[in-house]
């Protein structure tokens, strides 16, 4: 596999990003503080990315009453499907070991 | 072909850990968000899902070692990211306080903010030392970089050759 062409550009590529990825710390490490525009775009990126986690999901939903009825919906349909599909999976496995003997 | 269990988990757990470092570095401050332009939601959301895969092969590995240990397996596993010493120990002290630390920041946010910030400092600035430490590990394994050289294809055996010459 090692000798393999596609995996050694694999290796070449992932080698490389380290590289890059300790050069990004030093260059971000030593450089002057942040600009009042920097700091903007990075406060506006993690409120994105809190609107995008459970918190900011459970937030939007405490207003969303469709929304809370379908996840209550769909929350009370998965139990009885798992609980389906796992007899199902039981069945099948007995019925061949009858075909079997 | 054949391929290893070892070899396998090395070269995911390095795909895995490699995403995480880029997307957690554009996380760390403002100074660093250029590395993904900015794009914290999707680097967060990234982050959050590797970090699960990162522990669930982290785990595997464990309970690889632990199944060997039970079973007095000594044979050396070359390729495997944990062991008992060197690089591979160094890999399992670090990786399990980038779990516990990344845990603490996951679970303690709305709670405990001095937790939080204790285990970010830590998580930050260990990736700095392991991004170091890879480096040195990517140098020490400088031999896998190079590439195979290629065959002379010869049409008919070297001693036909030889017999023919001295004709």
């Amino acid at each position: 596999m090692m000798q393999k062409p596609w995996f050694k550009t694999f290796i070449w590529i992932i080698s490389t990003a380290f590289f890059f990825f300790a050069s990004a710390i030093i260059i971000s490490y030593l450089s002057p503080e942040p600009s009042e525009q920097q700091i903007m775009k990075f406060m506006s990126g993690m409120m994105d990315a809190m609107h995008g986690s459970l918190m900011g999901l459970s937030m939007s939903l405490e207003h969303d009453t469709e929304l809370k009825a379908l996840i209550d919906t769909a929350a009370a349909v998965t139990i009885p499907l798992v609980l389906l599909g796992f007899l199902f999976g039981l069945f099948m496995k007995l019925r061949r070991k009858k075909d079997v003997k | 072909m054949k391929v290893k269990f070892d070899f396998v988990i090395h070269w995911l757990w390095t795909i895995v850990f490699s995403l995480l470092a880029l997307s957690g570095l554009a996380m760390v401050g403002a100074k660093y968000g250029w590395i993904l332009q900015y794009e914290l939601a999707k680097a967060d959301y990234t982050h959050r899902v590797l970090a699960a895969v990162f522990v669930i092969l982290t785990f595997i590995s464990i309970g690889y070692e632990v199944y060997r240990a039970l079973k007095s397996d000594e044979k050396k596993l070359t390729w495997f990211i944990i062991g008992k010493g060197g690089y591979q120990l160094f890999t399992l002290i670090t990786t399990l306080i980038f779990i516990i630390t990344g845990a603490i920041i996951w679970v303690c946010m709305d709670t405990n903010m001095a937790a939080v910030s204790f285990a970010l400092y830590i998580h930050e600035k260990l990736t700095y030392v392991v991004v170091a430490s890879v480096i040195w590990h990517i140098y020490q394994k400088c031999h896998a970089l190079v590439w195979p050289a290629k065959k002379q294809e010869t049409k008919e055996p070297r001693i036909m050759k030889k017999l023919a010459d001295a004709e």
